[in-house]
């Protein structure tokens, strides 16, 4: 009996994950069906509400005339370097302040403080400093990554079991040893899903930092086509921008995420201790 | 903790909170000293005092006042807007399977736009104003809660259902003890979240779409090289979110981690 029902259980994902994928194809292109009816229905000019052949004329048009690839390849660019230094700024001070009380107290607050004024407040005074362009956008998606990743490896860092600790020391581990062997094993999963969380506030952050701060990009395509009433144009960048978040987060950052869990889960799952 | 030996005499003061406030007033030091040492024109980084100038002036005038009120109202219309209509939407998709497998790919695609990118459109559609925002922020939070509550239901077990249907639950307690219980670690998570999101989406919108309001009072004080205003914003949007944090958040979290156990 419990062969059959195991066995059922097995069985059943399988072809399941397949008509789940062909509801979720139907879904989009019941949206898409909707859209063209409805401009159909509501008969508004183009540049107030555009067809999606409107739209996807639009991208063919973005695509020959090389703006769209161009734009793409800024925006990739400013948010690869943003998260990666926010990630690893993120990762140290978590590090610092996870191992040192004192530095846990002393920065402690004004951290959370400043993680409350929110990078978007940032920009304006930014402008002011920097002026517009790539050190501007770089600062402001540093600033949403460093966050997240900080409280997250903290908590990593916080929650290794000091077992773990000991049985290393005693084996003659020195401090660099202890950090790389244990501790910085055991916060991973932590750091990752820290990552994976300022990844997504950081891709919005990097959107609105173009629309206000560059002159190329995902996001200044999408305010410069509303300014310029290309609203086709804004469509592309915002259907583009869905699609790479999602291509981002599906196949790179949770295969990552649970690869690390799986890889390295396992020492915390052990003890049984939070 | 508590063994660090305090000074005889004068006011006792948790040591904790003294390491604590140092960063600031080091950062507050700098800040008031910068100018004159790092020869910064004032345009640049006008002094805390004037900052303070201008948060009094503004506040006796209630030119501020009226500036909060506007983010927060609107705030608050947004995130009951958005959450009202995607919490039971988000229960009443997830309860079907056919339904919610049809609707998740859409729902994580629109969660990922949502937000600042629709402001360039809500301008066009709604022109420059309470509208625009109004609009960024139902839909930012909107997209953000109802994945949440998909997401949630869809991770009950399926054992769960089955326990309960054997017990003799009709539909409306299958709802009420199974699938509301279960979801709501996820529902928690969504209000959370799309309110992070939504004050971020606040903020931007009423900078890029806005009259008024705190967002916007700090973008457009960039035109006019009111520096001290844009500090003032900074500031105020900093500590407007930790109070929405302490006053709102933590309290519904620490009452529902105990009452359901939610510790992770």
């Amino acid at each position: 009996m419990t062969d059959v029902s195991a066995a059922a259980v097995r069985g059943l994902p399988l072809p399941r994950v397949k008509t789940s994928q062909w509801r979720g194809i139907l879904g989009i292109l019941v949206v898409l069906a909707l859209w063209q009816v409805s401009v159909w229905i509501i008969a508004l000019p183009a540049y107030f509400y555009p067809a999606p052949v409107d739209v996807a004329a639009a991208f063919v048009d973005l695509i020959n005339k090389g703006i769209l690839p161009a734009y793409i390849a800024d925006s990739a660019f400013r948010y690869a370097t943003g998260v990666a230094t926010g990630l690893t700024l993120g990762v140290c001070f978590g590090l610092l302040i996870g191992l040192s009380r004192f530095w846990s107290r002393l920065l402690g607050p004004i951290i959370n403080f400043f993680y409350a004024i929110v990078e978007v407040a940032w920009i304006p005074l930014l402008v002011i400093w920097i002026g517009y362009g790539f050190n501007t956008i770089l600062i402001a998606i540093s600033y949403v990554v460093f966050f997240p990743v900080l409280y997250n490896t903290l908590t990593g860092v916080q929650t290794v079991q000091q077992v773990l600790i000991n049985a290393v020391r005693t084996l003659g581990a020195t401090r660099r040893q202890v950090l790389t062997s244990v501790i910085l094993p055991s916060a991973l999963p932590n750091i990752i899903t820290g990552f994976r969380v300022g990844a997504g506030f950081a891709f919005r952050g990097l959107i609105f930092a173009e629309m206000i701060a560059a002159g190329s990009g995902l996001g200044f395509l999408i305010f410069d086509g509303a300014t310029t009433r290309q609203t086709d144009r804004v469509v592309v960048g915002m259907i583009m921008m869905g699609v790479l978040w999602l291509a981002l987060d599906r196949l790179f950052l949770r295969p990552v995420e649970r690869a690390t869990i799986e890889r390295w889960g396992l020492v915390r799952a052990q003890g049984g201790g939070s | 903790m508590t063994e660090t030996v305090s000074r005889v005499g004068g006011p006792r003061i948790d040591p904790m909170l003294l390491t604590g406030v140092l960063p600031f007033v080091v950062v507050l030091s700098l800040w008031a000293l910068a100018p004159a040492l790092a020869d910064i024109p004032a345009y640049k980084l006008p002094s805390p005092l004037t900052v303070w100038d201008t948060f009094w002036s503004m506040t006796a005038d209630g030119s501020l006042a009226s500036e909060i009120w506007a983010s927060l109202r609107r705030l608050a219309v947004g995130y009951l807007l958005g959450n009202l209509i995607a919490i039971p939407l988000g229960l009443a998709i997830a309860l079907n399977r056919a339904v919610a497998e049809t609707m998740t790919p859409v729902l994580s695609f629109f969660q990922s736009i949502a937000g600042i990118a629709w402001v360039p459109l809500a301008i066009i559609w709604f022109g420059v104003g309470q509208g625009s925002v109004l609009f960024v922020i139902a839909n930012t939070i909107f997209f953000a809660s109802i994945y949440s509550t998909v997401i949630g239901v869809q991770s009950i077990p399926q054992v769960l259902y089955r326990a309960a249907a054997c017990h003799g639950a009709n539909q409306w307690h299958i709802i009420t003890s199974v699938v509301v219980p279960g979801a709501l670690v996820q529902i928690l998570v969504g209000l959370r979240t799309s309110m992070a999101y939504g004050w971020r989406a606040l903020v931007a919108a009423e900078m890029i779409a806005g009259t008024n309001g705190i967002g916007y009072m700090t973008l457009e004080a960039v035109q006019w090289y009111q520096t001290e205003i844009v500090l003032l914003g900074m500031i105020l949007i900093g500590i407007l979110w930790l109070a929405l944090d302490f006053l709102i958040f933590r309290p519904i979290e620490r009452m529902t981690v105990r009452r359901w156990g939610l510790l992770q």
